[in-house]
């Protein structure tokens, strides 16, 4: 194809999506750019040392980290989500809600409280005891422990993802293969598992991303990852440069995936060919035997996720309460709520702008590219924090220049602050969507376009309906997220406004976990609302879709 | 859903009325700090209750604060930067971020070694990293020095954490400031050796695996386990009275300490309430406060530490300039990545 002829073809394919596309697409990836540039400074003096000494280490324990919890995210989440969307059993619709709450307690807290359960004279050392099995212990701060509290924590990304298309998956086909006398065991595995497969990709997409991305954990537990890495060449070796390098090998590595993915599935076509009606009422009934072993298998993980470590912060709680307490924590805790709410909502809307736009416009390269705009998750929220100040100092320095303020306006503002979040988590609301847009029948869309209406149109009457559970559990998730989300918020938040992260972290880093486990427990709180609430309409829009 | 719309605008007006009240007129201090103690925040009401001016509080790693800094450049709004140690602040004014600044009532306070030489930042209070050992199975006769921790009879028997922690690399630091680089490498290797686990957890952790016999010494800092001691927790108590206190280097060098301390941005709007604030923080009630709450040796003279650390008995401190600790803390590092120290 010679020049001209590209030429032309990119103009016809170019329309005003392209455009919008990539206003939209400039203003998350400015911040992840703007990285990117940084890294023609070069590294810092002590490159040479780090690839001699530890980048070895980094290299190995990240990926350790990413096969093990891959393998225990997926064991979890896409186990339950299957029999909580296929099958009735008692506590059924307790499960399914108290399934997404793990994600509630944020890593870190998790890492602490496991460490307590399994410490010295902690509920494990105490149980065993009692059983009579003296002194009987497990070593849990290691590279596995570790594992297993980063994947409880995560696995609901996957659980969401794949509940959401399970919700909305045909039965027919499942039906059909019923009729053909296959079990129900085996049509999961040769039919419905590869089915859902990009569904559980794009969950495991977002896990792999914060698990790389850890730091509060890892370095807890004294594994040597990536990120831990980034940390110390900035903050130990004092060369932000180097830590600039070392995430945007991770990124690469990141990008790499993601494209991988995309690249294997390009050739498949995952809509079904017909959305049926009665998914939700034709819940299958097990034996009672089976109803209850069902009902353990999706306890475990609530349990482990979730109940265990709430009980470890109420002992730690009732510990520090009149130590902790005040009334404060009203404010704080309403302040982060409406932080997260508004940011989220914007977090939704501009994920989902990425995506129709993308499916709008027709020039290629763009297309692919819109890709980049849910980078930023796998970036230290540190890291987001440089690429977000350096263009908003830019734009104050040149304001207060040209005399128009007289000092920095965006600079420790909200607006500033909720941009950061949403070049942050811009991701976990792009992927739900993402994949429940996939399975939308293209040629629902196009009959709509061939009766001669517009895309706008042809979105809100078509495809925004068949959407809806994907944008409630990305909003679900992104709320869930900024409820949790601390470097950032730390260095890019207004003076006056505080949030339940930022107490946490302000304990736990003093050495004081007992008392952060009080403004984690408001942190779960606060989650608790929307994911229950948002879980009740979840339901009534599958049962009537 | 009508709930969740309450609850929201209830919360977006709750935000809004706090970013609504600022007053146009008054004075202002906007402080970076790394410290997020209670003490601190008690110190910061009191000051906006004598002054009269009002503090805008940003609280992050010193990191974070000094790259915002740097960003910032001449519009920083920045007037002091706290750190929780010396070599964060050597950092920050080889980053030309500090100017110097000084007054006669802190002059008479801050020895000279325990401030910059340029005047550039001083310290508001002291830690010491000392050795904690099981009482029942350690007499303190067998400890001397950090030196004879790499000695046979201490092998796999020493918890340490890990070497991203600032303290760790300070003492090395001074060990490389004291003794030179080959020497400082042999010791990390020594210790490293000697480990009884692998590092991992914080410093009241280590002090726990003492306790419960995984070692039997741990390198830990006085303010944690003077935390310990003041527990809720009834285990964390019990560990921390079954370790006696060690300061070492008595007859050689001295203990090493590490401080807490403040520094004047180069671009601050308000340098003369900047300076009034540093001398409020060292001030006899302010180190009072430092002291007592906080488990921290205060820099002040005339303030006692806390009955605590009374009860640890005198000792005599390294007085090394902290200046050598900045310097030698990269060296440091890569040291222990050299030998294997996580």
């Amino acid at each position: 194809m010679n020049i001209k002829h590209r030429f032309f073809k990119f103009k016809r394919d170019l329309n005003r999506w392209s455009l919008l596309l990539l206003i939209i697409l400039a203003a998350v990836a400015i911040p992840i750019l703007t990285i990117g540039l940084k890294l023609f400074d070069g590294p810092g003096d002590s490159w040479g040392h780090i690839v001699d000494y530890v980048l070895f280490d980094y290299l190995q324990n990240s990926l350790l980290l990413a096969i093990f919890c891959s393998i225990i995210v997926i064991v979890f989440g896409v186990s339950t989500a299957w029999l909580v969307s296929r099958f009735h059993f008692p506590f059924r619709k307790q499960l399914e809600w108290l399934l997404i709450l793990p994600l509630s307690v944020p890593a870190y807290i998790m890492a602490y409280a496991y460490a307590g359960v399994f410490g010295y004279s902690g509920l494990f050392s105490n149980i065993v005891d009692a059983v009579g099995l003296d002194g009987f212990r497990i070593d849990f701060m290691n590279i596995y422990g570790l594992s297993f509290v980063l994947s409880i924590s995560l696995f609901p990304y996957v659980y969401v993802s794949s509940r959401t298309f399970f919700l909305a998956q045909a039965t027919n086909l499942l039906e059909a293969s019923r009729m053909l006398g296959i079990s129900e065991f085996k049509s999961f595995f040769k039919l419905i598992f590869p089915l859902a497969r990009p569904a559980i990709i794009a969950g495991l997409v977002l896990v792999l991303m914060e698990v790389l991305n850890d730091y509060g954990a890892a370095s807890y537990y004294g594994v040597s990852t990536f990120t831990t890495g980034i940390f110390r060449s900035w903050f130990s070796l004092g060369e932000p440069e180097t830590a600039i390098y070392l995430s945007a090998i991770l990124l690469i590595i990141v990008f790499g995936l993601i494209l991988f993915e995309k690249w294997q599935r390009r050739h498949m076509n995952f809509t079904s060919a017909k959305t049926s009606k009665q998914n939700y009422s034709s819940k299958l009934r097990p034996k009672k035997g089976h109803q209850i072993l069902f009902s353990l298998i999706c306890f475990v993980p609530v349990c482990l996720g979730f109940i265990l470590p709430v009980i470890q912060l109420l002992i730690w709680a009732k510990q520090t309460f009149a130590k902790v307490w005040n009334v404060e924590f009203i404010t704080i805790t309403l302040e982060s709520f409406g932080i997260a709410f508004i940011t989220a909502l914007i977090t939704v809307l501009v994920a989902l702008l990425l995506l129709f736009f993308t499916k709008w416009n027709k020039i290629e390269l763009l297309k692919s590219s819109s890709k980049l705009g849910v980078l930023g998750y796998a970036i230290p929220g540190i890291i987001i924090a440089i690429g977000v100040l350096v263009p908003s100092l830019y734009i104050d320095k040149w304001l207060i220049e040209k005399n128009i303020t007289s000092k920095l306006i965006l600079n420790a503002t909200l607006i500033a602050l909720v941009y950061a979040y949403v070049v942050r988590f811009l991701a976990v609301a792009y992927q739900p969507l993402e994949s429940s847009s996939l399975k939308i029948d293209r040629s629902l869309s196009d009959s709509s376009k061939v009766l001669g209406e517009g895309n706008f149109k042809t979105f809100f009457k078509i495809e925004f309906p068949l959407i809806r559970t994907g944008l409630l559990s990305a909003f679900i998730l992104v709320f869930i997220d900024i409820l949790k989300e601390l470097p950032l918020t730390l260095i890019m938040k207004p003076y006056d406004v505080n949030t339940l992260a930022v107490k946490a972290f302000e304990y736990a880093s003093d050495e004081m976990v007992s008392s952060a486990a009080l403004p984690s427990l408001l942190i779960i709180l606060t989650a608790l609302v929307p994911a229950i609430f948002l879980n009740k309409l979840l339901l009534k829009n599958a049962s009537n879709s | 859903m009508r709930y969740i719309f309450y609850l929201l605008v209830i919360s977006v007006s709750v935000i809004g009325c706090k970013s609504d009240k600022k007053t146009e007129d008054s004075k202002e201090l906007t402080v970076y700090t790394h410290r997020h103690y209670e003490s601190d925040q008690e110190l910061f009401k009191r000051f906006e209750e004598e002054t009269d001016i009002k503090l805008n509080i940003v609280n992050a790693s010193a990191d974070e604060l000094i790259q915002k800094m740097s960003l910032e450049g001449e519009q920083s709004p920045a007037d002091v930067l706290i750190t929780v140690d010396a070599g964060r602040l050597y950092r920050a004014k080889s980053q030309d971020l500090l100017q110097s600044f000084s007054s006669p009532l802190i002059d008479s306070i801050v020895p000279n070694h325990l401030r910059d030489e340029d005047g550039h930042w001083v310290s508001l209070t002291k830690r010491a990293r000392v050795i904690a050992y099981a009482k029942d199975r350690v007499d303190s006769t067998e400890l001397s020095t950090y030196e004879n921790l790499t000695s046979e009879e201490w092998k796999d028997k020493i918890l340490v954490r890990s070497s991203s922690n600032i303290y760790n690399q300070s003492l090395l630091a001074s060990i490389i400031a004291n003794e030179g680089n080959e020497f400082a490498e042999n010791w990390a290797q020594g210790v490293v050796d000697n480990m009884a686990r692998s590092p991992k957890g914080n410093d009241r952790d280590q002090v726990k695996a003492v306790a419960n016999g995984e070692g039997d010494l741990a390198i830990v800092n006085t303010y944690y386990i003077g935390k310990l001691l003041n527990s809720e927790d009834e285990n964390e108590l019990e560990a921390g009275e079954s370790v006696g206190i060690f300061f070492p280097n008595q007859e050689t060098t001295g203990t090493h300490i590490n401080v807490s301390g403040i520094g004047v941005a180069k671009y601050s709007p308000n340098k003369a309430s900047a300076v009034e604030f540093v001398e409020f923080l060292l001030k006899e009630d302010a180190q009072n406060i430092f002291a007592g709450s906080n488990y921290e040796y205060p820099i002040n003279p005339n303030v006692e530490p806390s009955e605590i650390l009374k009860e640890w008995g005198e000792f005599k401190e390294d007085k090394l300039s902290l200046n050598e600790l900045g310097k030698n803390n990269k060296e440091a590092v890569i040291i222990f990545d050299k030998v294997g120290w996580k």
